[in-house]
């Protein structure tokens, strides 16, 4: 079960983590002024995140390379292979390491079932800029994860709570 | 830092009025210039174009830079789809220390600049926006070019028609008489 602080509203710990470059990168950087999804993920190796990569965020890329919304992953695995794994995917968004598992030990989102990888537990989080979670979605069993309707949803909640011309500007 | 952008040109004298300006060299040693920065809300000269403001930094370390500029005559959208797809590929790319578009108005594309050191000075053969025209690699001396984090993505859009791409956010109230379309 994901933390009870980490529920909607709730506020996201503001991590700073190597991204998949090796370059280190502060969460709320990242977030900057956008509605964001930040999903954690065991790994490279998992079918389930390669499914949910391939069938649900891949396909949002495209368009929220033009909504003024951002995704972040989060992941045990070290830069070089989460750089291989990014580029393998044909993502075109960053990608944080925790191969410490210091972030995860501090979020509470270790997957106890697997002790041979010791990863994050699959996880949906949709935040504002400043870091409150407004959405968080569980997402040990497949099927509780979130569909791109949902995500684009929540998004929009978010960005109808930021964007002070919501409305379209008109005369 | 006054704004989200600050304007830059490569010209041939050192502006005694520029925030920051380093020699440029060609990769054979021969002159090209000088690579001067302004922070002000003029155009400093005909040839300046706005840059991401993160660009500026006067303690830069010297660099290696791509620098993608149309040729005369030619006007190109900002919204064409070979310039989309460049921001896709810089994404998609290991980042380099810097990278902003060049503008003058609210609509069109008028070049890139790619800043690289180390290692990553190879890969500037593979500037994303070489490939729609041509680059001059250049050598630029330290004291004006600074590190721009990689942009987070997917967004490729500007953040305000007048504001450079990668620039990542709207909370910079844009300066008087320039556009700021969003959607």
């Amino acid at each position: 079960m994901v933390s009870t602080s980490l529920q909607a509203g709730g506020r996201f710990p503001d991590l700073v983590l190597d991204d998949h470059s090796g370059n280190r990168r502060a969460l709320s950087e990242l977030v900057g002024g956008d509605p964001t999804i930040l999903q954690t993920y065991r790994g490279w190796w998992c079918p389930k995140e390669q499914a949910f990569f391939r069938q649900r965020l891949l396909p949002l890329q495209d368009e929220l390379e033009v909504a003024y919304a951002r995704i972040v992953s989060l992941s045990v695995d070290p830069s070089a292979v989460t750089a291989a794994f990014r580029a393998g995917l044909g993502a075109r968004w960053t990608f944080l390491c925790d191969p410490d598992r210091t972030a995860l030990q501090r979020l509470g989102l270790r997957e106890t079932t697997d002790t041979v990888n010791d990863p994050y537990v699959p996880a949906v989080f949709v935040l504002a800029p400043d870091l409150r979670i407004h959405a968080s979605y569980d997402g040990y069993w497949y099927l509780r994860r979130p569909t791109a309707a949902e995500l684009c949803h929540d998004l929009r909640a978010v960005a109808a709570e930021i964007r002070e011309d919501w409305s379209a500007p008109t005369s | 830092m006054t704004g989200s952008w600050h304007w830059l040109a490569l010209v041939e004298e050192a502006p005694a009025d520029a925030t920051a300006c380093a020699i440029a060299t060609e990769l054979d040693g021969a002159p090209a210039g000088h690579l001067a920065i302004w922070d002000r809300r003029g155009r400093p000269t005909r040839e300046a174009r706005r840059v991401d403001a993160r660009l500026l930094d006067r303690d830069g370390a010297e660099a290696h830079v791509s620098l993608v500029r149309l040729p005369s005559g030619v006007r190109l959208p900002f919204d064409d789809v070979a310039v989309q797809q460049a921001r896709r590929a810089v994404l998609a790319t290991p980042p380099f220390d810097a990278v902003t578009t060049l503008l003058s108005d609210a609509s069109h594309f008028e070049g890139s600049l790619t800043v690289a050191r180390g290692a990553d000075v190879a890969r500037l053969r593979g500037d994303p926006f070489a490939r729609i025209f041509p680059a001059r690699i250049l050598r630029v001396a330290s004291g004006a070019l600074g590190r721009i984090p990689a942009p987070a993505g997917p967004v490729i859009e500007r953040y305000g028609s007048a504001r450079p791409w990668p620039w990542d956010r709207f909370d910079d109230a844009p300066r008087s008489g320039v556009g700021s379309r969003r959607a």
